[in-house]
């Protein structure tokens, strides 16, 4: 009766499917367990993109999309990168400014949702264009044929290059497979899971996303949460594009392009609703992860781009549907059981 | 519930803390045999199908042990970095890669020099400083590419005598704010600038390289709209190139088109008279000529004179004149610069 309890719960599910997936790849090509070459880089994207699924989360918890969320990643990037090239800011310093100017923008689109009363997705479709209109005027007329901010402050190829072995406590260190970058992704996963499991703002931004007029009705002001969960993407997001920036090396318009359905894959594969009303925060890392575990196994595998692509997508076809499969069969089993 | 959730997070975490690095990094070859070249452009693109050949004929001409051709980097450096560092996880020893952001791909090689493999930077040298004036910047141990701007210049020199030294040009490329692009741009208005004032550029056109779809919808957009006022077009990226050939064909605009590179369209094109003729790249030469220097560079047989060294591929005007026999002078060029390399730009044993 336990065990059929566990194994309803999508993310343990998930986490099994992923390390059977993890152990199937190794089996059938040892290279697949390589440190160096596979788990270390797949643990510092799988971070990266979890912060970044993170950011998407938090509007999907009242029911929103963000589809600006590569390019509020990319405006971070930019005006961090900005502040080491021309006005030699530290490291973090410029990461907080980064940040801020995240939330900046997740306040800018809350607010013109709210106050205009579009549907979130025109909004954010609409603020993407726009920043990328801006994003890429900046570095062109800044930056010239170089097109990207390229100064380095001290400490940015440490989060890149350094792992928790580098991180000792006497003569303890940790393991040479876990990123650093996994730092700032583990905080953002425990403040995001705290907010939404023991706080009343996390209770209410869910309300929000379950029945707005519900929440409305019980007193909750739901177009002040609206604004929050926007800036808690911009934030998220700004910390995603930071991230991004220093594992690949400078700060350029590139960044973000790619994320942004990679951002929706993570939280609704780990159990997020995209009707809002419920997230699963430490499945959007396990769903994150085991997209990259596909994605590099098939990789170390030497299958070809277009083989690929479909492997990937008939997998995660396969872990969408596990949990309308179990359904199925405790249907079968009951409709026996009359 | 929490509980066994716990217990299945800490299952993957001790099977990560438990893993160690099954390969070693970087090999020390005793010869060509011993290295296996990983070919990476930062995603599928026609114009990279030639470092497949020109690798294979470095494995039978040299004995090199083997190349390889990846391109599910999906022109994202994350996803390609990912790529890379699978290919590097199979046991290839030594990379020639196309980065797709040319300021972060210095990052990628550092860290593949960190562990000992040769490194080459093919069809485009990283980005944010002069790589002729400080080659040492360059974190691969070469970069063998197109120099973009000269190339353009080429084409635009040209386009504009095809046009009899006047009139409008137009300039449709890709990527605006890839640096490539933008030495291409520089090359077109340095041509331009060279005729005092008798061609104008009527417009540039950028972002269209993406695929040929967006390329056709630019170019019938734009002769539609300004068709009657251009008297040349010339394109520096791949799929505008195939759109303004088809665009000029179709309507049949007397419109005078300098393309680049050689799919069979626009060779077709220069043979009938269509268009006037396209500026080739040697792609080929990039999988030839890389691949003999990563084996010579990881087989320790040979070292850089000067480490991070940019080397000209060559690029080449093509007409109806010598439609016919430019790839053997494109060949008899990688020959030149392979053996330029043996005797010039490397010392070896």
């Amino acid at each position: 009766m336990k065990f059929k309890k566990i194994f309803n719960d999508q993310r343990v599910v998930l986490t099994l499917l992923t390390i059977a997936l993890f152990i199937f790849f190794g089996l059938r090509n040892s290279a697949f367990f390589n440190v160096d070459f596979v788990i270390y880089p797949l643990l510092r994207d799988g971070a990266t993109l979890t912060v970044i699924g993170l950011a998407q989360l938090c509007v999907l918890s009242i029911g929103h999309l963000n589809l600006a969320v590569g390019r509020m990643a990319a405006v971070s990037a930019l005006v961090a990168g900005a502040s080491y090239q021309y006005w030699g800011l530290t490291l973090v310093q410029g990461a907080i400014l980064g940040v801020l100017a995240g939330a900046l923008l997740g306040a800018i689109t809350g607010w013109i949702i709210v106050k205009s009363q579009v549907n979130a997705f025109i909004v954010t479709l609409a603020m993407d264009f726009a920043l990328l209109g801006l994003v890429t005027f900046i570095y062109v007329t800044f930056t010239g044929a170089t097109a990207a901010f390229t100064t380095k402050p001290a400490g940015m190829d440490y989060w890149r290059s350094k792992s928790l072995a580098d991180f000792c406590l006497g003569p303890i260190c940790g393991p040479k497979a876990l990123p650093m970058m996994l730092v700032p992704a583990i905080f953002c996963l425990i403040l995001v899971s705290f907010m939404f499991s023991k706080t009343r703002l996390g209770r209410e931004l869910l309300s929000t996303g379950s029945n707005l007029r519900a929440a409305k009705l019980s007193g909750i002001p739901v177009e002040n949460r609206v604004m929050t969960a926007h800036i808690f993407s911009g934030t998220l997001a700004g910390i995603g594009g930071l991230m991004l920036a220093y594992t690949n090396g400078s700060f350029t318009a590139a960044i973000g392009s790619q994320v942004m359905l990679p951002s929706f894959l993570g939280p609704v594969l780990g159990g997020t609703l995209l009707a809002g009303g419920a997230v699963a925060v430490l499945g959007t890392f396990i769903g994150t992860m085991m997209t990259l575990v596909i994605r590099q196994g098939l990789s170390v595998q030497g299958i070809g781009l277009e083989t690929l692509n479909i492997a990937l997508g008939l997998v995660l076809l396969l872990a969408l549907s596990v949990g309308q499969i179990q359904k199925m069969f405790t249907s079968i089993k009951l409709r026996g059981k009359k | 519930m929490k509980k066994s959730l716990l217990a299945a997070v800490a299952a993957v975490a001790l099977l990560l803390s438990g893993c160690s690095s099954s390969g070693d990094s970087a090999g020390s070859a005793d010869g060509f045999g011993a290295i296996k070249v990983a070919l990476v452009p930062g995603g599928a693109h026609p114009y990279f199908q030639p470092w497949k050949d020109g690798g294979a004929a470095a494995v039978a001409e040299f004995g090199v042990g083997g190349t390889e051709f990846n391109e599910t980097g999906e022109w994202d450096q994350t996803k390609h970095n990912a790529a890379i560092d699978a290919m590097a996880a199979q046991g290839y020893n030594a990379f020639g890669v196309f980065g797709v952001s040319p300021t972060d791909i210095n990052t990628t090689f550092a860290g593949l020099k960190a562990k000992g493999f040769a490194v080459g930077s093919l069809a485009s040298c990283p980005g944010g400083y002069d790589i002729v004036k400080e080659p040492q910047k360059n974190s691969a141990d070469f970069c063998l590419s197109t120099d973009t701007g000269k190339a353009a210049y080429l084409a635009a020199t040209a386009v504009i005598k095809e046009m009899g030294g006047k009139g409008n040009l137009v300039h449709l490329t890709g990527n605006a704010v890839d640096a490539n692009t933008i030495r291409r741009m520089d090359g077109v208005k340095q041509a331009i600038a060279e005729t005092g004032g008798k061609v104008k550029l009527l417009t540039t056109i950028t972002d269209i390289d993406s695929d040929l779809q967006s390329a056709t919808k630019a170019v019938t957009d734009l002769l539609a709209a300004k068709g009657k006022q251009i008297n040349g077009i010339v394109t520096t990226a791949y799929n505008p190139a195939v759109a303004a050939t088809d665009g000029v064909s179709s309507t049949k605009l007397p419109i005078k088109v300098i393309a680049i590179d050689d799919d069979q369209k626009i060779l077709d094109a220069i043979k009938s008279g269509v268009i006037s003729g396209t500026v080739v790249q040697n792609p080929w030469g990039q999988g030839y000529v890389g691949s003999w220097v990563l084996s010579a560079l990881g087989s320790k047989k040979c070292t850089m004179n000067t480490p991070g060294l940019y080397v000209d591929s060559g690029s080449f005007l093509v007409t109806k004149d010598n439609v016919d026999t430019y790839n053997d002078t494109r060949q008899a060029t990688s020959k030149e610069i392979l053996a330029a390399f043996q005797n010039e730009y490397m010392t070896c044993k």
